[in-house]
């Protein structure tokens, strides 16, 4: 059977450092992947890998029957894989609507000349940009509709991660990749992230990887679990097969905490 | 005491200016230009207002909240004019004891003490400098107990009239040209006492009552139904292009002439902005887009260029082409060589990029003056005989004229510029200015991006230098140093990066006001770097910034299509 995401063998170098060491990885489509591991493990240099921004040393990845190596970052968003980033990144000095509205970038086509001449085409295109946005960002309730016309940067903490979802919901993907989406957030708030974890994969359908040091949220949303350490997958499982793995519970509290239990 | 300690150093400083600007030799320089005639000249203007300044200044208010506005400013004022005097009473004792001060401060001339004692003599002139000090600068801090609204309107009509009573000789000569009569405002150089009394009492209501209404006027327009607001902004363009179109008849000849170099400034701020303002990608080889213009409509239509020089003469009777049919390929080529440059600087961010554009400026402009393409492009001698655009009976080399010409191109260039900012492209531009590496996670190809802003950039640009050509007639390469990027870059910078109203202000700052301090002769470019750095320290952000459009939803139907979208896949 083939996923929708399949990485084999993929390993990346920095210098000295083997950042990734021939991992395999997938994910299915409507299926939620939690990938855990200290820091420094290579999960963020994964998903740069993923989204194109790394290229592989070693290994094969494939996406929805496309080949994933060797793609930019911007084919890859375009074949179906959004991504959210462990520091918020949003356009600053862009409003709520416009951070969603470019999320369609690779959705439209409209060029310099339709834009000059506002030929009928791009009116009606960048309409639909305009509502593609709006039913991104009224995924979240009133967080975010009321706020449409704000900089994103005078947004509250917790609605820049929203908005940051949204964006990367814009882009209508079928796999979403979230870089440690509770960083930051207090016990309500995860409460709510892992709610809405859910409803991005009930009702939206999308795949989704999602990167976490909070055990809770890995526990709360997670059919699989992959455990990465100095670049190697070290377990894979439900959460309480890899949370009970001796090499998980070392790498993470040393070797003589797993000898105590 | 204590108010005296604080507030002695900054009335220290107030005085050194004072005293700066008197041995520099500017106070008694422009003594000689009445600001209020009659009543007080400009270097007693400069005086005043730098004591005044320095109450406004030390009585802004504190972090403890312990302010004594009106203590402040009076101390500060007070001290401010006792330096000023102490030293004009040590010049006064000099000369007395037959000391040659003007050995060395070769500014310090009986008539200058004469200025600063207010005309006085030294004893009385010396109290007198510390009363008006204190007193101005008391009056400068009192201003800061009354209500904000009134402050400004105050602060404003001050400044209203000074600009007035400095552009005299532009605004004397708008007033007879149209026609106004003129005696009651100026009278030899200066405003005329009733003028000024005129000026600030009506500027000072009319901008009260537009800080009192401003929000009511807001909440007005904001409440607006659609057509409405768009009449209003058909009208005020309208009548904006109307004021535009008299200007030339208006001003004369010589202002028109300046008029049109504004405009040329125009047209390359309108480009860069697109690279700069829009974009993000700091290019400091901008004039390398106006050489482009320039030179290729010069070779396309000049009779002396290589294109048509018949063997013995040394000019043709026709150039290859004529202006219209040249605009569009000069274009097109500005178009190929703007990518060409944006090609190999496209991995290049921020410092690194503006350095090898910087690079790409000085090739182009070496280019055009190296042998090796002198047959073609005339080296060091330029291309000469570059006619004015056809018709000849419009005459489009006449300064009145060429800046309608000017103008369409301006207003053709501003409406590509503002549709392209407010579209899907000027998104992904702005996108990437924000943070590349996102905007291209998002979807955006970052290259193809960065070389169509190049593109259109250079494409906008080249038009400066096409009309360039086509106003001077000869194209010689000293005029397309480095000094022009910078300008062209100050513009928009000056103006507000991405705003295109703030380009024109710009331009018509950064390259008019030269133009209208020639009266001050040697002083004009001090006086000139002055108000460049004092804009940019009140307004770091420019002139008039680029606020992020509101994007006022299509009021109704979307507001349900929201409102459906929320119930149908709000929380459940």
């Amino acid at each position: 059977m083939s996923h929708l995401l399949e990485l084999t063998g993929v390993s990346k170098r920095f210098g000295g450092v083997q950042a990734v060491n021939e991992v395999d990885f997938h994910a299915d489509p409507g299926e939620i992947v939690g990938v855990i591991g200290p820091n420094g493990a290579g999960k963020t240099t994964l998903f740069n890998i993923v989204t194109g921004f790394y290229r592989p040393d070693a290994g094969k990845m494939t996406f929805d029957g496309h080949n994933l190596v060797g793609l930019k970052p911007n084919q890859v968003t375009r074949i179906g894989i959004a991504r959210t980033f462990q520091a918020v990144r949003l356009f600053a000095n862009m409003s709520v609507i416009e951070n969603a509205m470019v999320g369609q970038h690779t959705r439209t086509r409209s060029g310099v000349f339709g834009a000059i001449l506002h030929t009928r085409r791009t009116v009606e295109e960048e309409r639909r940009i305009q509502l593609k946005a709006q039913e991104a960002l009224a995924f979240f309730g009133d967080r975010l509709i009321p706020r449409i016309n704000q900089l994103a940067s005078e947004l509250a903490y917790a609605d820049r991660r929203r908005l940051e979802i949204a964006r990367a919901m814009a882009t209508e993907p079928k796999l979403l990749l979230l870089d440690e989406p509770a960083a930051g957030m207090n016990p309500a708030e995860k409460d709510g992230l892992i709610e809405l974890i859910g409803r991005l994969r009930d009702e939206k359908g999308y795949a989704i990887v999602l990167i976490e040091h909070d055990m809770p949220v890995i526990k709360g949303v997670c059919d699989r679990v992959v455990a990465l350490d100095y670049g190697s997958k070290i377990a894979e499982g439900t959460y309480d097969e890899v949370a009970s793995n001796r090499q998980v519970v070392e790498a993470y509290l040393g070797k003589a905490a797993s000898e105590v239990q | 005491m204590n108010l005296v300690r604080a507030n002695f150093k900054t009335g220290l400083v107030g005085g050194s200016v004072i005293v700066y600007l008197a041995l520099v030799g500017i106070l008694e320089r422009f003594q000689d230009r009445n600001v209020i005639t009659g009543v007080v000249g400009l270097g007693t203007t400069l005086v005043l207002l730098t004591m005044f300044g320095t109450g406004y200044l030390v009585s802004r208010p504190k972090d403890d909240g312990t302010s004594q506005p009106f203590g402040e400013g009076l101390v500060a004022g007070a001290f401010a004019g006792a330096l000023t005097a102490a030293v004009v009473l040590i010049f006064e004792a000099m000369l007395g004891a037959g000391i040659q001060v003007r050995n060395m401060l070769v500014s310090v001339t009986p008539d200058l003490l004469d200025l600063l004692e207010f005309g006085l003599g030294p004893g009385l002139g010396s109290v007198a400098l510390v009363a008006v000090g204190a007193l101005l600068g008391g009056l400068a801090g009192a201003l800061r107990l009354l209500p904000e609204d009134v402050r400004g309107a105050i602060n404003y009509s001050l400044i209203v009239a000074l600009a007035l009573s400095l552009s005299e000789p532009l605004m004397d000569g708008i007033l007879r040209g149209l026609g106004i009569p003129r005696r009651w405002l100026y009278e030899s150089g200066g405003l005329t006492i009733v003028g000024t009394i005129i000026v600030v009492v009506v500027t000072a209501y009319l901008r009260w009552q537009w800080m009192r209404r401003r929000d009511q006027i807001a909440e007005t327009r904001a409440h607006m139904p659609e057509d409405r607001r768009i009449l209003y902004r058909r009208i005020t363009l309208v009548a904006l292009v109307a004021v535009l179109v008299a200007l030339p008849w208006v001003v004369g000849p010589f202002i028109s002439d300046v008029l049109g170099t504004v405009g040329l400034y125009v047209l390359l701020g309108l480009g860069l902005n697109i690279v700069v303002g829009y974009a993000g990608l700091l290019d400091l080889g901008y004039v390398a887009f106006f050489a482009v213009g320039a030179y290729a409509m010069g070779v396309l239509t000049s009779t002396a260029s290589f294109l048509v020089k018949p063997e013995n003469a040394p000019f043709a009777e026709h150039g290859f082409t004529n202006f219209w049919i040249a605009l569009p390929f000069v274009v097109l080529i500005a178009v190929v060589i703007g990518v060409l440059i944006g090609a190999p600087v496209l991995r290049l961010r921020g410092d690194y990029l503006a350095i090898v554009t910087l690079g790409f400026g000085e090739i182009i402009r070496t280019l055009v003056l190296s042998d090796w393409l002198a047959p073609y492009l005339g080296g060091a001698q330029g291309l000469i005989r570059v006619p004015p655009p056809p018709p000849a009976a419009l005459d489009l080399r006449d300064p009145q004229h060429i800046y309608y010409l000017i103008l369409v191109f301006g207003l053709l260039a501003a409406f590509v510029v503002s549709r392209l900012g407010d579209s899907r492209v000027g998104r992904a531009w702005a996108a990437m200015r924000e943070d590349e590496s996102v905007a291209e996670a998002i979807g955006i190809s970052v290259i193809r991006y960065k070389l169509l802003a190049f593109a259109m950039g250079a494409a906008v640009g080249s038009l400066g230098g096409v009309f360039f050509a086509a106003k001077i007639g000869s194209i010689f390469p000293n005029s397309f140093g480095l000094l022009v990027s910078i300008n062209v870059l100050s513009v928009i910078i000056l103006g507000g990066m991405g705003s295109i109203p703030g380009v024109v202000v710009g331009a018509l700052v950064l390259v008019g006001l030269p133009e209208l301090l020639r009266e001050f002769g040697e002083f004009r470019l001090l006086i000139y770097g002055a108000v460049l750095v004092l804009i940019m320290i009140l307004r770091p952000e420019g002139l008039i910034p680029n606020k992020r459009r509101q994007r006022e939803l299509h009021e109704q139907e979307e507001l349900v299509t929201v409102g459906e979208l929320v119930t149908e896949e709000g929380p459940a």
